[in-house]
């Protein structure tokens, strides 16, 4: 495991590489040459911390969550492979073999407009099945909604044939599992730049004589803003510690509640300005609105949290000293 | 065993979860022995008395010396030891967290400002269950601004050769006072303007005359803090803590403490009542929702907690990033108990039975979880100031 500082060095690495890259140099090539495939078979958690917090913190679009959903699932990662991701807010496998015919639904990263074939998983979430069928056989659209610079593809199959391969019986619920981390972190990144933008503001931004930062209203927004973050890079950290598929749902939790008590807040400081398009906030709040909905919301999660809660009456603890 | 009894190993090199392990096993055994004698909820008077037994019953089979150094008594070892214990005890509601973390705030301000022969023999009283001890810091001027107390303590002569110190004024607030063997003590020395330069602690003896204890009642009828007057009341100059005009550092010294070990065992406790929550309520989405909202706060301050403490047990100095934490912890802490009351309706308002009495009293109680150990405004001032380094806002 690498240590927090060596992480925070790589992840300005990746942030700059990002930032510097070339004017028609795809993010995924930028990954590539720093060596982001090796990093992830080597250390996934490490991985997927320093390139998914640099995403979220440049608003950078790339289709690492292929390579990470498909290294979860037990296949190795390459570029003409895209896997068919849960449609918006949901995180159940996507596909369905009905008799000999797949049937799938679901989201997609910008993979799918390139790749020649697709990943998609069927059956339940502990019985999973891996289906691969040429992309040319699935229906494959690209969304525009509210952030088109994220890519994603509304991925339809219908009745298509198809021979499907038993998973692992953990297979999905670590996919998702890794795949909640990773967009936790690219929450995280964004939400830091969310509140480095209105800070930022809040000190140049003179009104009534004075920066607004001197206002103790203004102070409490970033204030609250700032602990919201904290929370969810404790939340990171021990989903982290302690890898199961529940420190990760809370983490991406945690994530979706973050991204909107910082977004609110930011752009209420950010005013007028943070209402055009001429600031970078805009960016940030469309791509937090998107990415929350990616294997679940926080609120689909909270709720199935609690009724596993009521289900069990019990509540673990699930991090220990 | 390893850990407990007398031919116990070196705790130094101890691994974590083999002494959670053991210590639970050994309240599991002992549950009987430490379960509470009265029926719940309880009267303070009772809280206070199983606190005193407990510890007493953990002092005699050794677990309550763990992590408190071998000159005042101790058995040394991380202070991460007395957490888990802490919280191993909160988390199984054998004592109320509020009153049993006192001594994660009283103690270590004898062992690190105290003369060593005076914390040598005070410190194992407290932790014996022998004794109770307040913290007199604040004063009816003086709430969030601590810098500004008045309560003054004089010298018989010259301040640096004087035998005696006289105290005059008044503090409020004070948890536990009348129950309270001692005090530590903070006084103004200084001029009356000096403000954090001119303030003087001292450990103070509460059956010394002139001090008069006049507790207040609490909005959930519980008298668990006081007024305390204190009347020419005489101090020998070998009870001071720490230096002549240092008592601000004997104040901020405090801090690491209470933001580290008592927060994990409040959240302990949370976690306990939250699972009583779980326990009883409804099997439907509305309750899925509040009861998985309130788990989701609860996980986020117990991760935040978690890592704090280990930057602290590898040598880190705790300071104002621990603002973030104090927030988490009050909104989850008034969020567990709004789920109790949203849930189990009128049990806060109406229920006159065991369970009414103990959810109206902790729901009640819940709502200083904003005000105590500096006020939600406060802690975000600083988190401002501080760690967002947003610059004064004068």
């Amino acid at each position: 495991m690498i240590d927090a500082a060596d992480r925070a060095s790589m992840e300005e690495t990746v942030r700059a590489a990002i930032a510097g890259a070339e004017a028609g140099a795809s993010i995924d090539e930028v990954l590539g040459k720093l060596g982001w495939l090796e990093l992830l078979d080597a250390e996934p958690p490490d991985a997927i911390a320093v390139v998914f917090g640099a995403l979220g913190a440049t608003n950078g679009a790339a289709t690492a969550l292929d390579d990470v959903v498909l290294s979860a699932l037990g296949t190795k990662p390459r570029s003409d492979l895209a896997v068919l991701l849960p449609p918006f807010a949901a995180w159940d496998p996507p596909g369905r073999i009905d008799g000999k015919d797949l049937h799938a639904r679901g989201l997609a990263t910008a993979r799918a407009a390139s790749a020649r074939e697709l990943l998609v998983v069927c059956g339940s979430a502990s019985e999973p099945w891996g289906v691969t069928i040429p992309i040319a056989a699935a229906q494959v659209d690209a969304v525009r909604g509210i952030d088109p610079a994220l890519g994603l593809h509304a991925v339809r199959v219908q009745a298509e044939p198809a021979v499907a391969t038993r998973l692992a019986p953990a297979a999905w619920q670590a996919a998702v599992a890794l795949g909640r981390r990773a967009v936790a972190h690219q929450i995280a990144g964004a939400s830091r730049a969310m509140l480095a933008l209105a800070r930022t503001h809040a000190i140049e931004r003179v009104q009534f004589g004075r920066p607004i930062a001197r206002f103790q209203a203004v102070r409490h927004r970033l204030a609250d803003a700032l602990v919201a973050v904290e929370a969810l890079e404790a939340s990171l950290g021990a989903a982290r510690d302690e890898p199961d598929p529940e420190t990760a749902a809370l983490a991406k939790a945690v994530a979706g509640r973050t991204a909107s008590t910082v977004a609110a807040h930011c752009q209420q400081v950010l005013a007028g300005i943070g209402f055009t398009t001429e600031h970078a906030f805009h960016r940030f709040l469309k791509r937090t609105l998107l990415l929350e909905g990616l294997f679940g919301s926080a609120d689909e999660i909270v709720l199935d949290v609690g009724r596993r809660l009521l289900a069990a009456r019990h509540v673990p603890t699930l991090i220990e000293l | 065993m390893a850990f407990s009894g007398n031919g116990m190993s070196d705790s130094r090199t101890v691994d974590l979860a083999a002494y959670r392990a053991e210590l639970h096993a050994w309240l599991d055994a002992h549950h009987e022995q430490l379960a509470p004698r009265f029926a719940p909820p309880g009267t303070l008077d009772d809280h206070i008395a199983q606190m005193q037994r407990v510890k007493s019953i953990l002092f005699d089979a050794g677990w309550m010396q763990f992590g408190w150094p071998e000159r005042v008594g101790g058995r040394g070892g991380s202070p991460l030891l007395r957490t888990e214990l802490g919280a191993a005890i909160s988390g199984r509601d054998l004592t109320d967290p509020g009153i049993y973390s006192l001594i994660e705030v009283l103690a270590p301000t004898l062992i690190d400002f105290a003369p060593p022969e005076l914390a040598a023999e005070v410190v194992p009283r407290l932790l014996s269950g022998a004794e109770i001890w307040c913290q007199g810091f604040s004063e009816p001027d003086t709430g969030s601004d601590l810098a500004a107390l008045r309560c003054r303590a004089a010298p018989k002569g010259d301040a640096r050769t004087a035998s005696t110190w006289v105290i005059n004024g008044q503090k409020v607030w004070t948890s536990l006072a009348q129950y309270s063997d001692r005090c530590v003590l903070l006084t103004r020395t200084g001029p009356a303007d000096s403000r954090h330069r001119g303030i003087t602690a001292f450990f103070v003896d509460m059956d010394t005359p002139g001090i008069t204890v006049s507790p207040l009642e609490m909005i959930n009828g519980d008298r668990e803090f006081a007024e305390v007057f204190f009347d020419d009341v005489r101090v020998p100059a070998d009870r001071m803590l720490g230096e002549l005009n240092g008592g601000w550092a004997v104040a901020m010294s405090i801090l690491p403490y209470e933001r580290s070990s008592c927060f994990w065992q409040r959240i302990a406790y949370l976690y306990r009542r939250l699972q009583r929550l779980v326990d009883v309520a409804p099997d439907d989405d509305r309750a899925a929702e509040v009861v998985g909202n309130a788990f989701l706060q609860l996980h986020a301050v117990r991760a935040r907690s978690r890592a704090t403490q280990h930057r602290l047990a590898a040598g880190a100095t705790l300071g104002a990033e621990t603002s973030i934490e104090k927030v988490l912890l009050a909104t989850a802490e008034q969020t567990t108990y709004d789920a109790a009351r949203r849930l189990l309706r009128g049990i806060v308002e109406l229920d006159d039975g065991v369970a009414g009495e103990t959810w109206r009293g902790e729901y009640l109680y819940s709502r200083a979880s904003t005000i105590y150990g500096g006020t939600a405004e406060v802690q975000r001032n600083i988190i401002a100031r501080r760690l967002l380094e947003l610059g004064s806002d004068e």
